[in-house]
């Protein structure tokens, strides 16, 4: 270690304030080591508990690792519907979510995009009062317009019906874009040059192909910023599904909280944990590959607004 | 002005306003109707069975939520707990904060990017996953916690008890997000700053307090208004922490509880409308002062 010798090289003063920073920088590692510790270990548990039996998981007489590794959660997992737990299979409810996803996202996205490019490079006319107009709907907590939106798709028969349109309920609302996104578009798109979209209105290219070919190239990087929080949020989302969602119909997060519930009289432990361990692992994954991007864009997120 | 170029502009203005139809139809539809909506249906009695709305007593819900003493005792019971729980903003705050401070130390060199990957994970787990963990974690009689500490400490029953459980859980899951905006904070501070302070002499300690607390002010402003939003809408601690226990129950579970589970929708109505005005005022004062904090200066 090369500080070490440093350390005992050096000559008294400097060695002084060498082992006191010496001092400093392993109570510093210390902590950062606890604090890690404190993180993980729900996560830790929650995987060991998925391994063992219910009774294990639920003994007075706690024990950290299960006596055997047993994937019968895991199995049970598979069987949902054999084993009359859930009308939705495991399976079925990860589709479920990316249907959600897939749909949503994409034109979501565009809407959003393009509606920022009329805000900041077009001669949109009333422009302060649409963006107020649009901006006012970032204060209305969802739980306000929950009821009459509940009661709209009752009416329709999105609520309480057997097939797809389910999901309408989650999908349709977000169609018409984010507002949250298309603001920090605006504020992103205040760094794109205008002479690039007006070389391109030179050239006699319409609107929506300067907007196709310019700025979706150009603000690519704050549009992969708020995908992926996007797909974050909507993985993740629980309110909203599990009060519109039933039957094969539940997504990830609605099926994990209904293993809670349907099994809340056995409290089947380990198959909570299995399923929240399951449905954990792809965020994980898909954060582990891109957490540069998602720190970046977090930390831009923060600054902007 | 030619006329050639007056068309142009026409068309022009008409193709923005083109470009902006979809959102505004979504707000128009989703939240603006919907808030309309959710404002008659506060005034109205409704009947559920058939499907009507009686209109004799406007103020019915309000004097329900305000006075009866079953949904009043309930209302003030979850508004109390939602103003409770943010007590784990500060909290979660300081720990972002000390988490930021330490990973930007001088002396933390080695594994800082892993270390704050691994800090920041806890915001990518769902609400759910989380929620049901940390319920396990504190069950009474078989959770961890008790186990270790030998104890027989009843943290769902118990109304503070419950609280401290939601906040430790939510500080867990917070701190890592927050220490992520604070970094972002600390490395937008011109180094100048600490480089005159050096000169003088001041300590590590002075500095922090000094110039980068006070220079973290609009990002600790933003995170506390998000953070008292969010907390206001909170929802998944009561419903799968709690299990609706009565300490954990919020405005927006008094919502779901009254408006979904049991059809008393009216009475739901005004209570999320009363939550409504409450963001929109939060909102606004946050609008107010990040132009006056973040530009200005």
């Amino acid at each position: 270690m090369s500080e070490l010798t440093r350390v005992l090289s050096s000559n008294p003063i400097e060695k002084r304030s060498a082992v006191k920073n010496l001092i400093v920088k392993i109570l510093l590692y210390a902590l950062l080591i606890l604090i890690t510790f404190i993180t993980l270990f729900p996560y830790v548990w929650m995987i060991l508990t998925s391994f063992k039996t219910n009774s294990e998981a639920t003994s007075v007489d706690l024990k950290l690792f299960p006596e055997v590794f047993r994937i019968d959660s895991f199995i049970t997992l598979s069987k949902l519907q054999e084993q009359r737990i859930s009308n939705t299979s495991f399976l079925r409810a990860m589709l479920n979510t990316l249907i959600i996803e897939v749909t949503v996202i994409p034109v979501g996205t565009f809407v959003a995009a393009l509606a920022a490019f009329s805000f900041s490079k077009m001669r949109l006319p009333h422009k302060r009062f649409f963006l107020l107009f649009l901006m006012s709907g970032m204060m209305v907590p969802y739980a306000a317009v929950l009821l009459p939106q509940y009661r709209a798709f009752k009416a329709i028969g999105w609520v309480g019906n057997e097939g797809f349109a389910q999901l309408f309920p989650l999908i349709i609302p977000g169609l018409f874009g984010n507002v949250g996104m298309m603001f920090f578009f605006i504020q992103y798109l205040k760094s794109t040059p205008k002479a690039l979209i007006e070389a391109g209105r030179i050239d006699g290219a319409s609107w929506l192909r300067i907007f196709i070919r310019i700025v979706l190239p150009a603000i690519l990087p704050a549009i992969a910023a708020q995908v992926i929080f996007w797909f974050l949020g909507i993985w993740n989302d629980y309110f909203a599904p599990s009060i519109y969602l039933s039957n094969e119909w539940l997504t990830l997060q609605a099926l994990i909280s209904q293993l809670n519930d349907s099994t809340a009289r056995r409290a089947d432990i380990p198959l909570v944990m299995a399923g929240s361990t399951l449905g954990s692992i792809p965020m994980i994954i898909i954060y582990v590959f891109f957490q540069r991007y998602f720190i970046q864009s977090l930390a831009l997120t923060g600054i902007k607004e | 002005m030619t006329k050639a170029n007056r068309n142009l502009y026409r068309k022009e203005k008409r193709t923005a306003v083109l470009f902006i139809v979809i959102p505004l139809i979504g707000f128009s539809v989703f939240t603006l109707v919907s808030l309309v909506a959710v404002l008659v249906f506060s005034f109205a009695d409704f009947n559920t069975y058939r499907n009507t709305f009686d209109f004799s007593q406007p103020f019915k819900n309000y004097l329900n939520l305000f006075t009866n003493e079953t949904y009043s005792t309930h209302f003030f019971r979850a508004v109390g707990n939602t103003v409770l729980l943010l007590i784990g903003i500060p909290i979660g705050m300081v720990a972002g904060i000390a988490l930021a401070a330490l990973l930007q130390a001088k002396a933390v060199k080695k594994g800082k990017k892993i270390f704050q990957v691994l800090f920041y994970l806890p915001a990518v787990t769902s609400a759910v996953a989380v929620n049901l963990v940390f319920r396990y974690i504190f069950n009474p009689s078989y959770g961890i916690i008790n186990r270790l500490l030998d104890a027989d400490i009843h943290w769902f029953s118990d109304e503070w008890l419950i609280k401290v459980a939601i906040i430790l859980k939510n500080t867990w899951s917070s701190m890592g997000g927050t220490m992520i905006l604070y970094i972002a904070g600390m490395l937008a501070i011109p180094q100048s700053y600490y480089e005159s302070a050096d000169v003088d002499g001041a300590s590590a300690t002075h500095k922090f307090f000094k110039i980068t607390l006070p220079l973290l002010t609009p990002t600790t402003f933003y995170i506390i208004i998000t953070s008292v939003i969010g907390g206001l809408q909170s929802y998944a601690d009561a419903k799968l922490f709690g299990d609706g226990a009565a300490g954990s129950q919020t405005i927006v579970w008094f919502i779901w509880q009254y408006g979904i589970n049991q059809g008393k929708q009216g009475l739901a109505s005004a209570a999320s409308l009363v939550l409504a005005v409450f963001i929109m005022i939060l909102t606004i004062v946050q609008f107010r002062f990040s132009n006056r904090w973040v530009y200005e200066d």
